[in-house]
């Protein structure tokens, strides 16, 4: 079998299209998607407006820096609703098969504890990469304007789909975790926050805290934290506003995380925030889909390590 | 095609199975009483994979559960006491996600999915929405469901649970045909004298202990002692009455004969042939209108078996 064909055989995965088909046949899809585009419209158009508005009292404003300025709101806000959309759709994912009643039999049958996780996260998945597809040619449109160019463009777009990745892991290990889908769901709103908001804001503290402590930091300029440097915002803010990014050395950012002092590290590549973020997302969510196959094949009886058959007469 | 042997489970401080054992011969079904937290579904949970024991074996065509429940959940179709549906899906799209997660190939799955919905008599049903099926029809679309892998043993915990009369006749009419199809079947409810007409074999279970194993007209013989048997005649008139109950009362292995108005109902010991006597009676010209055990003898076998006892109370 080509790799193609095995990287598309595991999407044949039967949970992927009945969750498809139920929730595409739901009222709450197109409502959704409407919602979504509404508001990303709107916020575009009020941005545009002010942006415009703007430039014809100052008159120095181009049509590039009125699409980047546009671009740039547009990415934050889409970035926020899918952190707002991701919990929704999958903190109730597998405790709502507990609630419904379909787990202990979706547990016995061949369907392995991975490809319960793996098929819920990506039926998610699915329903967030569309509204994130749906709303490509309002970007596209803002695009022609100039100010921001093709790589900041996907990168914005790589950066928002790996967040709602992790958003969404993270959500499916707590669905996996508590069998009620009410405190999956608060769960899984909190993280979101912490994982957007919270670590950027954490990031902050430990690089004033740094700073200060270490005196010699400030000959070398200043140097957020990589809880901040990787966090997602900041990384989109790198992105969409430095062309030239903010490379670091992996050396030196593990420096920075243990704040250890000294001769800044030149060990290992030099990596942009954006990459970070990436990569420790994505790290996060192979270890939230590890946590949540290990809570799924929990609940099933598992093989014992010695065999011992027992032949047993019948009783009459 | 069932053997549990020693089967110990426990939930905290609570021993849930204590050394449960018994068996069940291939194309039995199986009936498996027992009041509420005797047992009964953490044995059927164990026998599905669902959870692990304790102690103690249990293998299902062979195969040890514990060892290897991969190959337990080829061979076993498990019906919960409880129905879950999922919303959005026609009932033929619920069979083909099932059939799909059983590993059923895809170019099998519709055919599998109608055929079932055929057996189960839910054909003109098949593009309805399974959530606004009736209580009935769903139960039916589930025990489908537990056959999309054409499983060769059944579990099916409390399968006529809340449906009316007549879902139940259905129900207990698709278990019979299931076991004409050479299924081995194991059934837990708590409606005895629908279990006594459909299972061949019974086993009692009180506190986490079988207390009595067997087929159904041994259990019942050992357990009740003295079985009644109810006879109608033709003509119920006076005189026929008395020289029945005359004839009744000589045949060996009838311990009492009762005249109740318009019938007899006659106490019979433990291996009574039924066919023996009913032979007897015809042979001797009695006009026999109907011959048919007395309903509810398992319900008294049951309360016997289960009645507290200082020593199980001691437990």
């Amino acid at each position: 079998m080509s790799r193609f064909l095995r990287l598309l055989s595991g999407f044949d995965n039967p949970l992927i299209v009945k969750d498809g088909i139920s929730r595409m046949r739901s009222w709450r899809a197109p409502l959704a998607i409407t919602l979504y585009l509404g508001l990303l419209g709107a916020f575009g158009y009020a941005i545009f407006t002010i942006a415009v508005l703007t430039s014809q009292y100052t008159r120095t404003a181009s049509s590039a820096q009125i699409g980047g300025s546009v671009f740039v709101s547009l990415a934050f806000f889409q970035l926020a609703l899918i952190a707002l959309f991701a919990p929704a759709l999958a903190a109730g994912a597998i405790s709502g098969e507990r609630e419904r009643q379909t787990f202990d039999v979706l547990l016995v049958s061949r369907v392995s504890a991975f490809g319960i996780v793996w098929g819920k996260l990506v039926a998610s998945l699915a329903y967030l990469v569309l509204l994130i597809l749906t709303a490509l040619p309002l970007f596209a449109a803002v695009f022609l304007f100039g100010g921001i160019d093709f790589e900041q463009f996907v990168l914005a777009h790589v950066l928002t789909i790996v967040t709602a990745v992790a958003i969404g892991a993270v959500s499916l290990f707590f669905s996996a975790l508590f069998k009620r889908s009410l405190p999956a769901t608060v769960t899984s709103y909190a993280a979101a926050f912490f994982m957007i908001v919270g670590t950027f804001v954490a990031g902050l503290l430990l690089t004033y805290i740094y700073a200060f402590r270490d005196r010699t930091t400030g000959a070398y300029g200043f140097e957020f934290h990589p809880l901040a440097y990787g966090n997602p915002l900041f990384a989109m803010y790198v992105v969409l506003t430095s062309p030239s990014g903010a490379p670091v050395h992996v050396g030196r950012l593990l420096q920075l995380l243990f704040m250890s002092g000294g001769e800044p590290s030149l060990w290992g590549p030099q990596l942009e925030p954006w990459q970070v973020c990436v990569g420790s997302e994505l790290l996060l969510t192979a270890l939230a889909v590890l946590g949540s196959v290990l809570l799924v094949r929990g609940r099933r009886a598992m093989p014992l390590r010695r065999s011992r058959p027992v032949a047993v007469e019948a009783v009459s | 095609m069932i053997a549990i042997d020693g089967l110990r489970k426990r939930f905290g401080r609570q021993l849930a199975l204590d050394g449960v054992t018994f068996t069940v011969p291939r194309g039995e079904i199986f009936g498996f009483v027992g009041p509420n937290g005797a047992g009964k579904t953490t044995t059927i949970r164990i026998l599905a994979t669902l959870a692990p024991a304790d102690s103690g074996t249990a293998t299902i065509g062979g195969v040890p559960v514990g060892d290897d429940p991969g190959a337990v959940r080829e061979l076993v179709g498990y019906m919960p006491d409880f129905f879950g549906v999922y919303d959005r899906l026609t009932a033929v799209e619920y069979l083909e996600f099932y059939a799909a997660c059983h590993g059923v190939d895809r170019s099998r799955r519709r055919r599998v999915a109608l055929e079932l919905l055929e057996l189960v008599d839910l054909g003109d049903r098949r593009e309805t929405q399974v959530d606004t099926l009736s209580r009935g029809m769903k139960q039916r679309l589930c025990l489908a469901r537990a056959l999309v892998h054409d499983p060769r043993v059944l579990l099916l915990d409390e399968p006529a649970s809340g449906l009316d009369p007549r879902a139940r006749v259905e129900m207990r009419e698709l278990v019979r045909e299931l076991r004409r199809m050479g299924k081995t079947i194991l059934v837990s409810s708590h409606i005895l004298p629908e279990l006594e007409e459909l299972c061949t074999w019974v086993g009692f279970i009180d506190r986490g202990q079988m207390v009595a194993v067997g087929p159904m007209d041994q259990v019942r013989d050992r357990v009740v002692a003295g079985r009644r048997l109810r006879i109608d005649l033709v003509d119920a008139e006076e005189g026929a009455m008395r020289s029945a109950e005359e004839m009744l009362a000589e045949h060996p292995g009838v311990l009492a004969v009762d005249l109740l108005g318009d019938h007899i109902e006659i106490t019979v010991g433990e291996g009574f042939e039924d066919a023996g006597l009913l032979a007897e009676l015809i042979g001797r010209k009695v006009p026999v209108r109907a011959f048919s055990p007395v309903a509810g003898d398992l319900s008294e076998a049951f309360m016997r078996l289960t009645e507290p006892t200082e020593e199980r109370l001691s437990r």
